[in-house]
């Protein structure tokens, strides 16, 4: 038995409880290293009695993934909260895993930057989490994902040891990208312990427009247009009938919003309302552009059985929510759906536990067909049984299994949490 | 020496007129855009299909023997050299671009598609691909793709990985497997991200599909002229510190505006220490605004004269001096290699001044083109290859350049790749461990290590005395 709190001092060990569940497994002990060399000990203790962890920040979105088909330790980085080096006018920033994105915001925006990526709950969201569970919000339709603004990482292997991927410049190609090998692979092939990411300066104004449509087809049609216009969409959301959380608008709306300078905005605003105007729409002008960006993105967590990702070409987005609703109606029940136009990712919030399986099933093949995907992104645990939460990663499986094996062999990080419960 | 069966079956998979073997036509192939070493492989394959290229390879994987892929060969790195790889694989013939979906802003070509014609292709809907080497009329989405490949423009749209969605792969064993594809977010790992920037060391790349962008409504392009190089690396450092965000930054400094100035005569001042090529772009409203903040900031930086593009013509010429820079140089000497390391964007001064020192320590002439917005330098040595002492000193020149951007913070490239060029370098960067991580995932790929052996790593079979006599360099 692994003397823990020789560790990492008795103070950062606990036994788990319900509260530390992930997916309803709960795990023995809950174990929050001080330092890097903390993390390297715990991950080769792990290694060693041939258990298995599962690295988290503050848990704010451990429900993602399958439920783990082990669990002893419970990893928790939230004690690594260091901004390590902000080059303010380098335009990079190095931060360690634990750091929420709501601190490491405050300490960019005293430079007029923004990490351009801007996942719900920021207070609660760890850096490694961000790179992780691959999080994004509404601002990925102009600025890009994780994948786009990782520069450089370091993570825990399997051995123990530090890798590092990547550096601290803005362009590198020496070597491969390890980075992405993590990013979105849910801890499965290593602890994430710093990244260093590109920052952009922060548009000094953010409004948004909400153009009112009948239909969610006619809200993502409305979408493209705008996406093709002039007014260069700082984000570009499709709501369906209900989607909009709360605020301006009940039924399906295209909401875009409009970033920059002063005079860019209303020329942006303006190009808007001439689009508007063209397809006989109604606008809903918002002078908080930033707030109601939030607002959207709060969706993918707002309280629901399960909030499912659908993900399909952006031409497929209002057929994709449509077909979502229809189905749901079918099985008397409801969706919410919220889509991003500029991705093609739509997102579906269920409220009924016993509805997920059967929507899931009867809606993921005909997405498939068309080379899209359907993951159930989030869950509470009963929603989970029975239902293969990410479908068919396509051809490259057998890769990632030999990927995973390489990385993990002795499958210490999140096992069965993964696709192809790797 | 291969066998002549092996030929022979490779020979019925591609055709006779896919087999290049008679070693006055394999002379084109001894080397890429990287000359400093030479070396022809026995025989070059050039399939027309991915289904050939899987075939092909199928003829190598039952005798294990290495290849090398290749595409346009502009590569700067040596990255198609073939080390311990008798067989060269073409990409020439995949030249199709075979869909574009125009209204999702995806198009799917072939490897070996030019970078040009992708753009050539969705210009009249008001879309480009966005990555645009100064090579783009001659390099391969292959070659930009096992690069990771830049180019002016990235500084504000980001390098190949941010644009490629999809690849067909096929890997050494001959298996052709697709990840990715063109809708996003596909569950698993990321693999198409971890083969963007490979080398070719994974596999043979048969196909991309590429995300387009909108072509921007409007440009503001600016020359400005330095006295010294000093003055205009202030004056980047200065417009990025701004938290202005110009498409393209890019430095130019006396030697190469005076080789450009003598190809293209369009004026540029042959006195000037440095210039800087600006180009904003962006819907119309607000781009003045942009233009006299970065104005601002060169007048600070004590710029002696501003010119402002005033039409697309003039934009054109401008851009024709940067992008054709390269090839200029060969009117200031009969070779030159490129260094493509890279700082912190505040360094930039620093390792313009570094340069300097280098180039006179060592009796060289270094000219500097590069995109200095992302700090990614590229100082241009020029030599004589028939003077061996010279080529000697180019190698130790820009070796110690490399290990001033290292210890400054930056990488040893940007945008050309390891290659065979700067493997040795690659202990400067990374320790075992991250090494160890690498080689673990180039064995996902090609398990036999038999797809472009000896790049990138410096594996230990191939140490520092081996290597020359192993290569014919051309010195
Ligand atoms: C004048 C000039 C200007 C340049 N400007 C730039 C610039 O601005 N930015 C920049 O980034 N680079 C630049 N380059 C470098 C070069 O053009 C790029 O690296 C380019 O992407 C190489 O493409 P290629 O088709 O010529 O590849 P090659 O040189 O043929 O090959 C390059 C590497 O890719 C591998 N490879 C090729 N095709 C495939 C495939 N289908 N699958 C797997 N591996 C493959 C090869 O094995 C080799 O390792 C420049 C080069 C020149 C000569």
């Amino acid at each position: 038995m692994t003397d823990w709190a020789a560790l990492v001092g008795p103070t950062w060990v606990a036994s788990g409880g319900a509260a530390d569940a992930v997916d309803g497994v709960v795990p023995a002990r809950v174990v929050r290293p001080g330092s890097l060399a903390e993390v390297q000990t715990v991950v080769r203790a792990v290694a060693e009695h041939r258990q298995a962890l599962v690295a988290s920040g503050r848990g704010a979105h451990l429900d993602m993934g399958a439920p783990p088909a082990r669990l002893d330790v419970l990893l928790r980085l939230d004690r690594l909260t260091r901004v390590v080096d902000h080059q303010a006018a380098d335009m990079t920033v190095t931060v360690e895993a634990g750091c929420p994105l709501a601190a490491l915001g405050a300490a960019l925006g005293s430079a007029g930057q923004w990490l351009s990526l801007d996942p719900p709950r920021p207070e609660e969201t760890t850096v490694g989490g961000l790179v992780a569970a691959n999080l994004s919000g509404p601002l990925r339709a102009s600025q890009g994902g994780v994948r786009d603004l990782l520069i450089g990482l370091r993570v825990v292997n399997a051995d123990g040891a530090v890798v590092a991927g990547g550096g601290r410049v803005v362009k590198n190609v020496a070597g491969y990208d390890l980075p992405k090998l993590h990013v979105g692979a849910l801890g499965s092939v290593g602890v994430i312990v710093e990244a260093t990411f590109k920052v952009r300066p922060r548009p000094p104004v953010e409004e948004a427009v909400v153009v009112a449509c009948g239909t969610a087809r006619e809200a993502a049609e409305t979408a493209l247009v705008l996406r093709d216009s002039d007014a260069a969409p700082l984000w570009l959301q499709v709501a369906g009938a209900g989607g909009l959380p709360e605020g301006p608008g009940e039924g399906a709306a295209a909401v875009v919003g409009l970033g920059g300078i002063a005079e860019e905005v209303a020329d942006a605003r303006a190009c808007v309302e001439r689009v508007g105007a063209s397809l006989g729409l109604r606008t809903l002008f918002v002078t908080d552009g930033a707030a109601l960006r939030a607002r959207l993105g709060a969706f993918a967590v707002e309280p629901a059985a399960a909030v499912l990702r659908a993900a399909t070409l952006p031409s497929e987005v209002g057929s994709v929510m449509e077909r979502l609703a229809a189905t749901a109606r079918e099985r008397q029940t409801v969706v919410r759906c919220l889509a991003d136009a500029a991705t093609g990712v739509v997102r579906a919030a269920l409220t009924e536990v016993l509805a997920v399986g059967p929507l899931v099933k009867t809606v993921r093949p005909d997405l498939e067909r068309h080379g899209g995907t359907l993951v159930v992104e989030r869950a509470v645990p009963d929603a989970k049984v029975g239902v293969d939460v990410w479908g068919d990663p396509g051809p490259g499986l057998r890769l990632m299994r030999s990927l995973k094996a390489a990385f993990d062999p002795g499958g210490i990080f999140s096992p069965g949490r993964y696709v192809g419960s790797l | 020496m291969l066998p002549a069966s092996l030929v022979a079956r490779l020979r019925a998979v591609v055709g006779a007129d896919g087999i290049v073997d008679r070693p006055e036509a394999l002379l084109v192939y001894e080397c890429d855009g990287y000359t400093l070493e030479r070396a022809a492989p026995e025989v070059v394959v050039l399939p027309r299909t991915p289904a050939e290229v899987s075939a092909v390879l199928r003829v190598l994987a039952a005798d294990h023997v290495s290849f090398v892929p290749r595409g346009a060969g502009t590569g700067l790195s040596g990255g198609t050299l073939p080390i311990g790889a008798p067989v060269m694989i073409g990409t020439s013939r995949l030249g199709r671009i075979e869909t574009i979906d125009v209204r999702n802003h995806r198009i799917v070509a072939q490897a070996g598609v030019v970078n040009q014609w992708v753009t050539n292709a969705v210009r009249a809907h008001g879309l480009c691909y966005a990555p645009d080497p100064s090579s783009q009329p001659a390099c391969s989405i292959g070659g930009n793709i096992a690069e990771n490949s830049g180019g002016p423009h990235t500084l504000k749209y980001g390098v190949t990985t941010n644009h490629v969605l999809g690849v067909e792969l096929a890997l050494p064993s001959g298996e052709l497997v697709t990840l990715g594809g063109a809708v996003e977010d596909r569950p698993g790992y990321d693999l198409v991200g971890l083969v963007v920037g490979a080398e070719g060391t994974f596999g043979i790349v048969t196909r991309a599909t590429l995300r387009l962008v909108r072509v921007p409504a409007a440009h503001r392009t600016l020359l400005a002229v330095f006295d010294s190089v000093d003055a205009a690396s202030e004056a980047v450092s200065g417009i990025i510190a701004a938290g202005i965000v110009p498409a393209a930054l890019e430095m130019m400094d006396r030697l190469i505006v005076q080789a450009v100035e003598a190809a293209f005569k369009v004026g540029l001042p042959t006195d000037a220490g440095a210039v800087l090529l600006i180009e904003i772009d962006g819907p119309a409203a607000g781009l003045d605004a942009h233009a006299a903040r970065a104005t601002a900031v060169c007048r600070t930086a004590g710029v002696r004269e501003i010119r402002v593009a005033r039409d697309e013509a003039e934009r054109a010429a401008l851009w024709k001096c940067r992008k054709r820079a390269f090839g200029a140089v060969g009117r200031l000497a009969p070779n030159y290699c490129t260094q493509d390391g890279v700082v912190p964007r505040t360094r930039v001064p620093e390792i313009v001044r570094h340069i300097a020192a280098v180039a006179a320590r060592h009796r060289l002439r270094i000219a500097n083109v590069f995109h200095a917005g992302d700090g990614n330098i590229h100082p241009i040595l020029l030599f004589d290859e028939r003077d061996r002492d010279e080529v000697a000193r180019v190698r130790a020149a820009g070796r110690e350049i490399l290990e001033t951007c290292v210890a400054l913070g930056g990488s040893l490239t940007g945008e050309h790749g390891i290659g065979v060029e700067k493997v040795a370098e690659m202990p400067l960067l990374f320790g075992p461990d991250d090494l160890v991580a690498m080689t673990r995932l180039r064995a996902v790929f090609d398990p036999e290590g038999r797809a472009n052996p000896h790049k990138i790593f410096p594996d230990a079979k191939v140490c520092v005395e081996t290597r020359v006599p192993r290569r014919q360099a051309a010195v």
